[in-house]
């Protein structure tokens, strides 16, 4: 310490404002750096992740990289010189300092030759004599600013916000047709000799995923063996990079998979139908409901078809809860049910709510019947199959109790047993049936005698004697 | 002429000026700063606070001839600048100039807001020129020459305020504030008992030469370029259509009507190195500006109606502009 005070008062003041100067200027180059290098290896390490990552190609990543670097430069050096400090700055932090009211600064800025030497050597010798008040190192230490700190935060928060929105971008890239991602990893697999073999697995795949005759049965079990064949060289590589692609490769098939077999129950539930209604009437298999004023007649006339095909080929709509749940799908994603309207809402292009009434009172399972359980109309058919023509009323027929007006109400096991003992059924705010809780009613309607005696009403006891 | 000599002599004259004058040291400092600087200065306050005897008091301690005009409305210009008068010398007559009141080194113009401003201007153009023009004659003033002005800033009627054109030409506008306490019980006793103080010359006719030579060193002290630049950045900031943006909504914006003349800069560097000198510096600080801005300026911004109307002063103004002007 004795030392660098004897080296300050050997040491002119013009000097020490230079040395100071050039101190502070290190500082705040310390400090441009520090404030920008947070941001700069997060860049970086962005870059290098996507690279490994097979986001991006090498070239990508390094033209990334560079860049980041580059800007990183600039703008530290743009900080970097407005903040470097000048001679006046740094004498009058000296002058501060040692207390010596403004001498530094005036010595170290002023030009000596246009003022009387006499007076600049008084200065500088009086100013001399406040060097011992100054220690560089030890009134001007380094500190690391805010910013910095500022910066560290913002970039590891900006790390943070990165792997946390990877996956939804990879959500969101991946939301491409799967043989498109298919093919794409594929090509990245194709570079790599020990996964050229995966790479062309992927590729047939896709093609045959693109390929309307392939069935989809065929399909599933291509999808299978591709995802076995990835996981088993999932299991073999130490690379990282290859587990990486075959991560991509086996979460696509993943996907892939899900969506066929979504896909699968759909095309079952729309095969099968939710629940469903069995009717002895007869059907005219067209499919061509009476369409009801009050609500999406049309609509639930296709689903009535629907159902009237599956019957007249004998099968039975039976109901589980997933199926149903896949029918509602389905329904959402394509029958444009969303499009119908809310029968308890009054529709003010309906025609008439009375005829809509009508018909869903005349419907089995109400108006508000939602899903496949359609409508049944109750008017005589206007044809009956051949066979049954010469069936007398009464007569167990192929299609049932000849002329027996009643209906097979199917319900889905779930509402079924829901319902089970609730013969009274429940009903909405309208009055309406809800369509879940309509009761089952099996029993044969008593057959139509055309000459049996009429029901005779007794006349009431109070009126006897006055109409006699 | 060494600093540490200036130094000496000026504390001196402070020091026998104090014997009169009890309190006002900073008055006197920039009284005698503006005798070195080679500028005028205009004394205000009230009646009875010593102005006058200020004055008398510091043309004994520096020796020189001094003189006291009385300014009155009926005051003409030849009463203070002379006049030419008809004199017969050796049988022959001619016109001779008699010398007014003005020919002295230390002037005291009392109550100058009395006199008309044709008498106002003959004093002010003196005061600048250094010189009087009498029937197309000049005559040079003494050297040095020193006005101090004063004027009541009470008794307005029947007043007339000096134009500001001639205001900038005081370098230095001193308020003589009332005494303290204790500087009023210091009074009394000094000027109440059986020994009345008196001062002694410090300097004589013959030290012109010294005086010279201080007011020399005053102009060779060292200011450094951005202490320069700071009183121009002050002078600046004074003007109301300064495109400052920072100074927007200061006071100056608000209140002054105009800013400083040049003039205003030319005091305060010469005020800060007179103050620098009296404080044993070669060198002018930044506080050695900012003790000057007051005096110097404050008589050359002209407030508006509304600093008026709400009772600001220049002071007030000031003080908010060196607090927002930054010195880097």
């Amino acid at each position: 310490m004795r030392e660098l005070s004897g080296q300050n008062s050997r040491e002119s003041p013009e000097r020490l404002v230079s040395r100071l100067v050039a101190q502070l200027s290190h500082q705040v180059l310390w400090d441009s750096l520090l404030c920008f290098f947070p941001p700069l290896l997060v860049f970086i390490y962005m870059a290098g992740y996507l690279y490994h990552g097979a986001w991006v190609g090498p070239l990508a990543a390094l033209l990334v990289t560079l860049v980041s670097i580059g800007i990183g430069i600039l703008v530290v050096t743009l900080r970097y010189r407005p903040l470097v400090p000048s001679v006046a700055k740094a004498s009058r932090l000296v002058d501060e300092h040692a207390g010596a009211k403004d001498r530094f600064l005036t010595l170290a800025t002023i030009d000596p030759s246009r003022w009387p030497a006499g007076l600049v050597a008084r200065l500088r010798a009086e100013t001399a004599s406040f060097l011992d008040r100054i220690e560089l190192r030890r009134d001007f230490p380094y500190q690391v600013k805010n910013s910095f700190y500022a910066s560290l935060i913002g970039s590891v928060l900006a790390l943070l916000l990165f792997h946390l929105l990877l996956p939804v971008a990879h959500s969101t890239l991946t939301s491409l047709p799967a043989p498109q991602r298919l093919r794409e990893v594929a090509e990245k697999m194709a570079v790599r000799p020990r996964l050229l073999e995966i790479a062309r697995s992927l590729q047939t795949l896709a093609a045959k995923l693109e390929d309307p005759r392939v069935v989809h049965e065929e399909r599933q079990a291509l999808i299978e063996e591709t995802q076995k064949k990835v996981g088993e060289q999932q299991k073999k590589e130490a690379q990282k990079d290859d587990r990486d692609l075959l991560g991509q490769a086996a979460s696509t098939l993943k996907n892939l998979e899900q969506q066929s077999g979504a896909g699968q129950d759909q095309q079952k539930n729309n095969e099968k139908g939710g629940g469903g209604m069995q009717s002895n009437l007869p059907q005219e298999g067209q499919g061509k409901g009476k369409p009801s004023p009050g609500g999406g007649g049309e609509q639930k006339g296709e689903m009535s078809a629907q159902l009237s095909k599956d019957m007249q080929q004998g099968k039975t709509a039976h109901s589980d809860p997933k199926e149903q749940s896949g029918e509602k799908n389905s329904q959402k994603q394509g029958d444009g049910k969303s499009n119908q309207p809310d029968p308890n809402r009054p529709d003010p292009n309906k025609p008439g709510m009375e005829k809509g009434k009508d018909s869903a009172g005349k419907t089995q399972g109400g108006g508000d019947d939602k899903g496949g359980r359609g409508k049944t109309s109750e008017e005589i058919p206007q044809g009956t199959p051949p066979a049954d023509r010469f069936h007398q009323a009464g007569e167990q027929g192929r299609e049932g109790i000849k002329g027996a007006r009643y209906v097979t109400v199917q319900l889905p096991e779930e509402v079924a047993a829901e319902t089970k003992g609730e013969k009274g059924g429940n009903k909405d705010t309208k009055g309406n049936r809800v369509g879940s809780k309509v009761p089952v009613s099996n029993v044969p309607l008593p057959a139509h005698v055309p000459d049996a005696p009429t029901e005779t009403q007794h006349m009431p006891l109070e009126y006897r004697g006055i109409i006699r | 002429m060494e600093p540490e000599n200036f130094q000496e002599l000026f504390h001196r004259l402070e020091r026998e000026v104090s014997k009169v004058i009890v309190g006002h040291d900073d008055v006197i400092r920039k009284v005698l700063i503006a005798f070195f600087a080679g500028g005028h200065v205009l004394l205000e306050g009230v009646p009875g606070l010593g102005k006058t005897l200020l004055v008398k008091s510091l043309s004994q301690v520096l020796g020189m001839s001094f003189k006291r005009i009385q300014f009155t409305p009926d005051l003409m210009p030849s009463d203070i600048v002379g006049t030419q008068v008809l004199a017969e010398s050796d049988g022959r007559r001619e016109f001779q100039f008699k010398k007014g009141p003005i020919f002295a080194h230390v002037v005291l113009a009392d109550e100058i807001n009395r006199a008309t401003p044709k008498t106002q201007s003959a004093v002010l153009e003196a005061m600048e020129e250094k010189q009087v023009t009498v029937f197309g004659e000049s005559y040079a003033l003494e050297s040095p020459f020193m006005v101090l002005a004063t004027q009541n800033p009470i008794e307005l009627e029947g007043t007339y305020p000096l134009p500001e054109a001639q205001l900038d030409r005081f370098f230095f506008k001193l308020l003589v504030t009332p005494p303290s306490p204790v500087e009023l019980k210091e009074i009394l006793q000094r000027t109440t008992g059986a020994e009345s103080a008196g001062v002694s010359s410090i300097l004589s006719d013959d030290d012109n030469r010294l005086i010279g030579g201080m007011k020399q060193l005053l102009r060779q002290v060292l200011i450094a370029p951005p202490i320069e630049d700071y009183v121009v950045r002050l002078i600046y900031a004074t003007q109301p259509s300064s495109s400052n943006g920072s100074l927007a909504e200061s006071p100056v914006k608000q209140y002054l009507r105009f800013g400083s003349s040049p003039r205003g800069a030319q005091s305060v560097i010469l005020g800060a190195k007179g103050n620098a000198l009296a404080e044993g510096r070669v060198h002018v600080s930044y506080e050695d500006v900012e003790k000057v801005v007051y005096p110097a300026l404050r008589h050359r911004i002209i407030l508006n109606f509304q600093a008026e109307a709400e009772n600001v002063n220049a002071d007030q103004i000031l003080g908010a502009l060196v607090k927002q002007v930054p010195r880097t």
